[in-house]
């Protein structure tokens, strides 16, 4: 189907967009998200907001011990490695993992956080890798907020209307880190059915268990994650199950072993048996 | 930037179409094209290159995969508005391309198509493979292809004409423009340490309760606690006008107390849609248990739910406060049937409670609704919760 009537604004600075979002447009990053609810007409904006000629968003750049992903970078040159940095192997591996390549081909980093789909990969993978945004809003204010808390639930995230994701920032250092990624879905290319990601950096003492596809927001598992830096052993099943059932009391008992298991096979690629 | 125009639904002639140039097969041409035109619309309509097929229009079935600057993209996720300088090659196009003439030959020789529907987007897919792939690999191939749904081949033919062709590439030694190899790291372990304190608190989602599905239907079952006696709740919950007031986004047009019609706006992510419906209450004192049987339609009517919900009010750990036993059953149908995922169903479930929960006790308190700020936030479910509260007259 059509999409219903909507303006389409190209703004070619961050004034100009943020000024158009506050009179109500709609950002679009890839559009392979709000694309299809246009489409089916579940969306219907008076404007859209395309945000990829605005300077700095399609740039992936490393400064100050931070790679710095600008938000309209799309998930294939992230598969690709398609700048001049070595980035960090995990989110190359994630990106694979995305959609298929047409759609990777499109589809943006930023998008995919500020649309918060529970089953999404970046806001889990990037949960783990402690990553950070900036976000910018119609007065020109900056913030940066983690991306762990971003997601409040399913579809909410703590953008404020009319503010915008300029960048997501990952510490250099998440280069080295030990990491396993884990997604179970029904299909390639699917949204996820349940998600673990793992990373691991010794020297600066930081490990972060996460399982995604909650339906919510991702799920930081601190006290398991705690034992297996302590223990380096890979924990038991039972004990992964413990966490979730603790933490996601009702879950339906095949999400929960879905779950279960994506946890258990990515702390494997971490840990050899 | 184009000054910002506030849009009436029927002034479609006040925007301006946008003027694009772009080059199709090899030829360049220019076109004012209205902000909601596809790029698929434009190549079917406009240019007539009818090879590039429309099925699903949400990116998942790949029909309509064109190469965009060398590279596959959905052209009926792509805006023709955002295609102003970019090369084009549809099926009709690639003259003289030696990849794209092998694969014609090579899905002739393996029998690669039936029906042909899903050819165009598989040949600008296959390409995409035959150029970047650096071995002919069948499992990646089988997982590449898994965005271009096929239901006449079997993929057999299909696969085996893009191996062929990556061969014959190799042969003619083209190199692959395969991105650098990811670093294969084998699982090695690390010396155990104490984790620094993560200053994240693991939200701790405080559901009692469960979500389970049967034959299409979703059912939810949640145990809430009120901050009132069960008298004083109980008196809430049996007037069916002030329940729906604790509802964000709900209105109840009319009503006599066991029947009604109403609306309810929904926002969910980019999705805004607004349901029409009718329903039956029932309430029973003697158990303080009530039931809302509902149906209803969205704009449009692309959708429909129709659902119950059963509620019994009891006494809470102390007298002064009450549990309430809710559960939903309810069951969407069209387009927004795809957003009804138990588990998306079930975070959702979780936050219009807490809305609703907190509306309850304000109003139970002598005071006002919050203006839910959840309006923005309300999602699906709002709908599909004031789906109960609709039913066919
Ligand atoms: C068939 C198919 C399969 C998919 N499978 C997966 C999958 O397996 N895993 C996965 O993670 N994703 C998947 N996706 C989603 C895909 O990755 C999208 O590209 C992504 O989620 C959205 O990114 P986008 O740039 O296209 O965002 P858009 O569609 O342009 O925007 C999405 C939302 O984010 C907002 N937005 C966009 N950019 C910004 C910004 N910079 N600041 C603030 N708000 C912004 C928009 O207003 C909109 O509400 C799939 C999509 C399709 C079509
Ligand atoms: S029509 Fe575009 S992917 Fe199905
Ligand atoms: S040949 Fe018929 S769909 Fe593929």
């Amino acid at each position: 189907m059509k999409p219903a009537i909507f303006d389409h604004l190209h703004p070619t600075t961050t004034q100009d967009a943020l000024k158009a979002l506050a009179m109500g447009g709609k950002a679009m990053g890839g559009g392979q998200s709000l694309g299809p609810m246009l489409n089916l007409r579940l969306a219907r904006p008076d404007s859209v907001v395309g945000l990829s000629a605005i300077p700095g968003m399609t740039d992936i750049r490393e400064e100050r011990g931070k790679i710095i992903l600008g938000a309209g970078v799309t998930h294939a040159r992230i598969e690709d490695n398609d700048c001049a940095i070595d980035l960090p192997p995990m989110l190359r591996h994630v990106a694979r993992g995305i959609a298929y390549r047409a759609v990777r081909n499109r589809g943006t980093v930023g998008g995919s956080i500020a649309h918060a789909d529970p089953a999404a990969d970046w806001i889990s993978a990037m949960t783990a890798l402690d990553a950070e945004l900036v976000l910018q809003d119609g007065a020109g204010k900056q913030r940066r907020i983690a991306v762990a808390g971003f997601m409040l639930g399913a579809y909410r995230t703590q953008l404020a209307p009319g503010e915008i994701i300029t960048s997501v920032e990952i510490r250099s250092q998440m280069r080295d880190a030990h990491w396993g990624y884990y997604k179970i879905c029904r299909k390639v290319g699917e949204f996820a059915d349940a998600i673990g990601a793992l990373v691991i950096h010794p020297s600066s003492r930081f490990i972060r268990l996460v399982a995604g596809a909650t339906g919510a927001q991702p799920l930081i598992l601190t006290q398991l994650g705690a034992e297996i830096a302590a223990s380096a052993q890979r924990p038991r099943e039972q004990a992964i199950r413990d966490a979730l059932g603790t933490n996601l009391p009702g879950l339906d008992p095949v999400k929960l072993h879905l779950m279960t298991t994506a946890l258990d096979r990515c702390i494997q690629k971490v840990i050899p048996a | 930037m184009t000054a910002h125009r506030q849009i009436t639904r029927n002034d479609a002639d006040a925007i301006k179409p946008l003027p694009i140039r772009l080059t199709v097969n090899g030829e360049i041409s220019d076109h004012l094209v209205p902000p909601r035109t596809q790029l698929a619309e434009l190549l079917r309509d406009r240019l007539h290159l009818t090879a590039t097929h429309l099925a699903c229009e949400q990116g998942v079935c790949g029909a309509c995969t064109v190469m965009v600057d060398g590279r596959p993209v959905r052209s009926c996720l792509t805006f023709a508005a955002d295609c102003d300088g970019i090369e084009v090659e549809t099926l009709e196009g690639w003259q003289g391309d030696e990849l794209m003439d092998r694969l014609r030959a090579a899905f002739t020789r393996n029998h690669a198509l039936q029906c042909g529907f899903c050819t165009p987007g598989m040949l600008a897919t296959a390409r995409d493979l035959v150029e970047r792939l650096d071995t002919p690999d069948e499992a990646r191939i089988r997982n590449e292809l898994s965005g271009n749904l096929c239901r006449c081949t079997g993929y057999v033919g299909i696969v085996g004409a893009i191996r062929e062709v990556i061969e014959e590439r190799d042969a003619l030694r083209i190199p692959p423009k395969s991105p650098p190899a990811l670093p294969r790291i084998a699982a090695q372990g690390f010396a155990p340490f104490t984790a620094r304190a993560d200053e994240v608190a693991s939200a701790a989602p405080a559901a009692l309760g469960e979500t389970t599905s049967e034959n299409g239907w979703t059912i939810v079952r949640r145990k809430v606690t009120l901050d009132h006696p069960p008298k004083a709740v109980w008196t809430h919950f049996r007037d069916l006008p002030s329940v729906a007031r604790c509802l964000p986004g709900a209105d109840l047009s009319e009503t006599d107390g066991k029947t009604f019609a109403g609306h309810v706006g929904v926002r969910f992510g980019p999705i805004s849609a607004r349901f029409e419906g009718a329903g039956e209450f029932t309430a029973d004192d003697a158990t303080q248990s009530g039931q809302v049987t509902g149906r209803g339609k969205d704009r449009g009517g692309q959708s429909n739910v129709e659902g119950q919900l059963a509620f019994t009010v009891h006494e809470g750990e102390t007298p002064a406060t009450s549990q309430v036993d809710v559960s939903f059953r309810f069951r969407i149908e069209g387009v927004l049937g795809q957003f009804n995922r138990p588990e998306l169903v079930n975070g959702l479930v979780d936050y219009i409670l807490g809305e609703f929960v907190a509306n309850c006790n304000a109003v139970l308190s002598g005071g006002e609704i919050r203006e839910s700020k959840g309006v923005s936030a309300w999602a699906v479910l709002r709908a599909v919760i004031m789906g109960f509260f609709r039913r066919k007259g």
